[in-house]
């Protein structure tokens, strides 16, 4: 029976293919069926992962008892390694592979399942949180067998995969990163939360918000997604798939059109030059940002790199990451964002990290918690600093609300300046320090922030939801979320307006930057750098050539002037006609 | 999915077959009981010998081999557990565990 879903599309296109169902464990597995045939090499690839893991434990603890650390640390590795050991975690997953015929990853989660119950049972919480061990033990385990090419799914040439998930974290997101999905579908999230953004980058479309996808959709399934239109169709007739391969070679045959303007230089109609920036997550994603003939990396996101993995990313490690793009970039400006870590990219298991927050958005995080962690920020900004000669590497400062936090992270800045000096380690001594415009206090008070740093850069997604306080992640309000917003329009006019009176270089870097709809009203406050998702560089390109900036600039006085959101909305129809 | 409790509590109850089986209760007296570390040790010294270990408490019955079980026991300070040994060197085994135990697992009170 055909049936569609509604969601909030996060990224255009129309992909056509079968549907994989996730899981709703804390890691998010994929179920899968296997041929009796495959039980034995299933059995062996879920015995490897547990041997693998076994040599992890035992090399960490032969490197922590060698070494001064802490007692502690090697009993900890005691406890993890002697549960991975127990045959219940060794021996019934085995056994469910066979009986159930299914992957190692969904026995093993299964079993976690079980023994979760079990813990929960415990009255004493000292014991009953023990629990987060076995945990951990599970998600390594996990984690390696996530790593290694499972068995083949049957698929014909022309069937491509589609993700069906309740949820996905970035870090999900940015492992599935390796495999071929054709497009992403989601019960949770929102246009702006940070999986679709991750999805976005990797230019698949997405729906989002389906709230029962996962529920309603089966295993293999054909589905068509309609990122554009906000629907997801299931089991479409012949004649609907006829009509959307239609579609889809349309769209194809238009991005190539687009793919001519790589080249050509971003100016107006009345001959202003436009930088058009790339937003990174990963130095892969240089490759994108290439092909799509960005002028820079407006925004390196530098968080993502200590996604999916325990601990922090070293100095040297981080050096290697930063190093790789802004040498890639061949001399164009790279931006790097120091990290952006709380609120909704929570790093769980970070020790200091794992506490919740009564309200993440306004508590600690970005720059607040890089203040309160200064070993950790001086880590990073040492690593960026020692990238600096290889390119032009300029550093960020995200979600800035006071002076003092502007000149707390210049001290530690300037310290790290001075520890590198007394090494004798090269650095770019005149690199620029910036700051995100995310916080409507700091727009209020631009001028004390130009007038200590080189550049600034708007974030609009945290800029509207901290004007509108409304959670961009939160399903139930994200309709609230409004980028034409009166308020927000006056901020971010007066945002732009005294960065270029004050002779400070901005950027707008959130979502915004990358709608082809919002370009001529960006354009006409003023702003002439964007920093956006490569794959909306070319759309966006497009519109900037037919764009006269003067005309531009009536339209968005009008709209300054007005609090009527339906005034905006005609107003910035005409813009666009 | 609810299934059969697929407890790491592979210790069999002794049929009466076993002639002989030593049993003995004890107070677990150090500060936490059988927390995790000394879970570890239990498992530990228990694995040591071929005669199967079991500890029993609170309506549970626990593998001393299987680090899952002796966990999911949650025996806590005062916690008065019923050891079983039987097989070859029972005794023996009996005598490690009392010690252990009796020994507040070598902690530091």
């Amino acid at each position: 029976m055909s049936f569609v879903l509604h969601g909030i599309g996060v990224s255009n296109g129309i992909a056509i293919g079968r549907a994989q169902l996730v899981s709703h464990a804390t890691l998010e597995v994929a179920h899968y069926s296997i041929t009796p045939e495959q039980v034995a090499g299933e059995t062996e690839r879920f015995a490897q992962a547990l041997q693998s893991v076994q040599r992890e434990l035992e090399t960490l603890h032969g490197a922590m008892t060698s070494g001064d650390a802490p007692a502690e640390f090697g009993a900890f590795l005691d406890v993890h390694w002697m549960i991975l050991t127990d045959p219940t975690l060794h021996e019934i997953p085995k056994r469910t592979i066979a009986e159930q015929l299914c992957n190692a990853e969904w026995a093993l989660t299964q079993q976690l399942g079980v023994l979760m119950e079990q813990f929960e049972t415990i009255e004493d919480p000292y014991f009953r949180e023990r629990k987060a061990d076995v945990v951990h033990v599970v998600e390594r385990v996990l984690k390696v067998l996530m790593g290694k090419p499972g068995p083949v799914r049957p698929a014909t040439a022309e069937d491509h995969t589609i993700l069906v998930a309740h949820d996905l974290s970035p870090a999900d997101v940015i492992q599935f990163k390796n495999h071929d999905f054709a497009a992403f579908l989601t019960d949770l999230g929102g246009v702006t939360s940070h999986t679709a953004i991750v999805a976005r980058s990797l230019n698949v479309p997405a729906v989002v918000a389906t709230h029962n996808a996962r529920t309603l959709i089966r295993e293999n399934e054909m589905l068509i997604v309609d990122g554009g239109r906000n629907v997801v169709i299931v089991n479409p007739d012949r004649s609907v798939l006829t009509e959307y391969r239609l579609k889809q070679e349309e769209l194809e045959l238009e991005w190539q059109k687009l793919r001519r303007l790589r080249t050509t230089p971003a100016t107006t109609l009345d001959a202003c030059k436009i930088e058009l920036m790339a937003n990174i997550e990963l130095p892969e994603d240089l490759e994108q940002t290439m092909e799509n003939g960005a002028n820079g990396v407006g925004l390196f996101r530098t968080e993502f790199l200590f996604l999916n993995r325990d601990g922090l990313p070293s100095e040297d490690e981080q050096f290697e990451a930063y190093r790789t793009v802004a040498a890639g970039m061949k001399g164009q400006p790279v931006t790097v964002r120091t990290f952006d870590l709380g609120a909704d990219k929570h790093k769980e298991g970070l020790d200091g990290l794992s506490r919740v927050a009564p309200n993440p958005a306004l508590g600690l995080r970005a720059v607040r918690f890089c203040l309160a962690e200064p070993r950790l920020f001086l880590t990073q900004l040492r690593a960026i600093l020692r990238a600096s000669p290889y390119g032009k590497v300029k550093i960020l400062l995200p979600m800035l609300s006071s002076v003092s936090e502007i000149e707390q992270a210049l001290a530690l800045i300037a310290q790290a300046k001075d520890s590198l000096r007394e090494q004798k380690i090269k650095f770019d001594t005149g690199i620029e320090v910036g700051g995100m415009i995310e916080i409507p206090a700091a727009v209020l008070s631009l001028a004390a922030f130009a007038s200590r740093l080189d550049f600034l850069s708007i974030g609009t997604n945290d800029l509207i939801q901290y004007t509108l306080a409304v959670d961009r992640a939160d399903d139930a309000v994200a309709h609230l979320y409004d980028a034409l917003h009166p308020a927000v329009i006056k901020l971010l006019a007066l945002a732009i307006s005294t960065s270029n009176k004050a002779g400070v270089p901005v950027a707008v870097c959130g979502e915004m930057a990358g709608e082809a709809r919002f370009t001529r009203l960006l354009l006409g406050m003023g702003l002439t750098n964007f920093s956006m998702h490569p794959a909306h560089l070319l759309t966006v390109k497009q519109r900037v050539l037919t764009s006269d900036v003067g005309e531009a600039r009536g339209f968005v006085e009008r709209m300054r002037r007005s609090d009527e959101p339906a005034k905006l909305i005609a107003l910035l129809g005409k813009l666009n006609a | 999915m609810k299934g059969p409790p697929q407890y790491g509590a592979l210790c069999r109850t002794p049929t009466k077959t076993i002639s002989s089986m030593q049993t003995r209760l004890i107070e677990l007296t150090n500060r936490l009981g059988l927390h995790a570390r000394a879970c570890v040790k239990v498992v530990r010294v228990a694995s040591r010998f071929r005669s199967e270990v079991c500890l029993i408490w609170n309506g549970r019955r626990a593998s001393a081999r299987s680090m899952m079980a002796v966990m999911l026991l949650a025996a806590g300070v005062g916690a008065t557990i019923r050891l079983e040994t039987s097989g070859p060197d029972e005794a023996e085994a009996m005598t490690a565990m009392v010690q252990l135990i009796s020994g507040q697992f070598g902690e530091r009170q």
